[in-house]
């Protein structure tokens, strides 16, 4: 692997002992891949440091604590808890406190404490050709196809490209493999965001690790629709980057990829995603959760007006997550009054299948932290559906967003419109 | 019993040796994996009930979510990760950097050969160094 004279000196410890470590790490992931030299990236989103798992606050802290410093900008993926109001989610005080030391590391080490899945409606927007380095997978695949930038799905080695600026040149990196693997046929016009991550996780579940180019859309789908997309082929496939003709740089609309495999996705396809996820009982749901992922300002107006001068069922509890940033805009234009008035719970920094709801994290034992008993979770995405399934492990409801907080008011799941009703 | 070698592309720097533990079904870390037993839970694994700790995990892919690396580096805080991994794909760099902080050896090997003679239970010795597979 071609390193520059800025790679070895990081090597040889100019930078300091965590820079040293950084580019060890950088060199051998370039290694594992045949990387031929590495690039200049220009954003990194990076791991939060999770309170749930063992050691792993802790592990962020060393890092600090070793003299890491952030060298471009720098957000920081979704977290164990709201570390503006853990009480509010009946997260214990040892959670929240032991959080709140990951947010002080990563403030040390002059990342933007965003905490959030969706850290491009907090700002962070990377431009078409910018190396990225990203931790979550929907940001991977939203950076990709929507904004042009270049991602892998990292893990925790998006902190060591935020520390040295560099990453292996591999992957999507590679104009070589930003080219579709499967044509993908749509027929089925979805309407929504919640139908949008459907049928994102039905062209995951055809193409796997591939790269679909999308045809069929009757419509250029809107920021949040593409966002949904993409994080629902990102959660049942592997899938790190699609092509829309059209919408993803430089696919022009007239870009096609004939000869490739075709995947059809109709009406037929979406509907079996909504009712794969409705293993609930549909007057047994304990909790609505909205805002997968963190939502955006528009979608926080779109709740809002859901649920302005409205009332939530007894025993019913709705979340709303969204980014902080978010959070502070849709409370300054006066959107979170209405979702406050009709009970809902406004949370940040975390959601359901990030908190201590989640049975697949261990927490040191000292934390006293207990997943508490949920019947049914109600949402509106297949993604926040697939990882209640796997880390909440109870039944969901999945629907529309207008329906699920009609569930909301009325007690009673309300599912999602068929194509011809 | 004489040893038997297979050349392997050292994906994550390291040498291991443990019983083989098989699947013919892509694994996802995060979801199919309790990392307090070290016990597969996805029920869309073959491997089911087994328990990876100290095996050598033959597997054809990794799969799913980039949250991968944390569960794999789990496994490693809580002492119950496999010993190695053998693959047929170059896996996930989310399952590579997992791999890196957990100090789990991964090596690819693309030889047909391997695949249709390895078995359930075979003693693998893993050199992810020198690139090589062997039963011993």
């Amino acid at each position: 692997m071609r390193l520059s004279d800025h790679d070895k000196a990081l090597l040889a410890g100019d930078q300091g002992r965590a820079a040293q470590l950084a580019m060890e790490a950088l060199v051998q992931l370039g290694e594992a891949y045949d990387a031929p030299d590495m690039v200049d990236i220009g954003y990194a989103h990076v791991h939060a440091g999770m309170a749930l798992y063992k050691g792993d606050v802790e592990l962020i802290e060393a890092t600090a604590e070793q003299g890491a410093r952030m060298v471009v900008p720098v957000s920081t993926n979704i977290a164990n808890a709201d570390m503006g109001d853990w009480h509010s989610t009946g997260a214990p005080d040892s959670l929240g406190q032991l959080q709140k030391r990951a947010e002080a590391a990563h403030r040390a080490m002059g990342s933007a404490t965003s905490f959030t899945c969706t850290p491009y409606w907090a700002g962070h927007w990377p431009t078409w050709n910018m190396h990225i380095a990203s931790i979550e997978s929907g940001v991977t695949v939203f950076a990709n196809s929507v904004l042009g930038a270049r991602a892998n799905r990292d893990g925790f080695f998006a902190v060591y490209a935020g520390m040295t600026g560099r990453y292996p040149r591999f992957g999507l990196h590679l104009n070589a493999n930003r080219q579709a693997t499967h044509r993908v046929r749509v027929t089925a016009p979805p309407r929504g965001t919640a139908d949008f991550t459907a049928l994102g996780y039905a062209i995951g579940t055809a193409v796997r690790n591939g790269v679909p180019l999308i045809t069929g859309l009757p419509f250029r789908p809107g920021l949040d629709d593409l966002d949904a997309l993409g994080v629902g082929m990102a959660t049942s496939g592997g899938v790190a980057m699609f092509i829309l003709p059209g919408v993803t740089p430089p696919y022009d609309s007239d870009a096609d990829a004939a000869g490739l495999p075709e995947v059809a996705i109709a009406e037929a396809d979406l509907q079996q995603v909504f009712d794969g996820f409705c293993t609930g009982d549909e007057t047994g749901f304990d909790l609505v959760h909205l805002g997968c992922p963190h939502a955006s300002f528009e979608e926080m107006k779109h709740y809002a007006a859901l649920f302005a001068g409205r009332r939530i069922a007894e025993g019913v509890e709705v979340w709303v997550t969204t980014n902080r940033v978010v959070r502070q805009m849709a409370r300054d234009a006066g959107l979170l009054a209405p979702l406050l008035a009709a009970g809902a719970k406004v949370v940040s920094d975390t959601c359901p299948i990030s908190c201590h709801f989640a049975r697949t994290c261990s927490p040191d034992a000292s934390l006293g932290v207990t997943p508490p008993k949920i019947r049914t979770i109600l949402v509106d995405s297949a993604k926040q559906a697939h990882y209640v399934r796997d880390m909440i492990q109870c039944p969901t409801l999945f629907t529309s967003s207008e329906r699920a907080v009609e569930s909301a008011i009325s007690g009673r799941f309300v599912p999602r419109a068929r194509q011809n009703d | 019993m004489t040893e038997t070698g297979w050349k392997a592309r050292g994906v994550v720097k390291g040498m291991a040796e443990g019983p083989a533990l098989i699947s013919q079904t892509a694994l996802s870390f995060l979801g199919d994996l309790d990392i307090r037993s070290g016990r597969v839970v996805g029920r869309s694994s073959d491997l089911c009930g087994e328990v990876v700790t100290g095996r050598v995990l033959v597997l054809p892919e990794t799969r799913g979510s980039a949250g991968a690396w944390r569960f794999l580096y789990q496994l490693k805080v809580h002492e119950t990760h496999p010993a190695a991994l053998v693959l047929r794909e170059l896996p996930d760099p989310s399952v590579t950097q997992g791999a890196f902080l957990a100090e789990v050896p991964i090596v690819v090997v693309a030889d047909t050969g391997f695949w249709q003679a390895v078995t359930p239970g075979d003693r693998l010795r893993v050199d992810a160094v020198a690139g090589r597979v062997t039963r011993v």
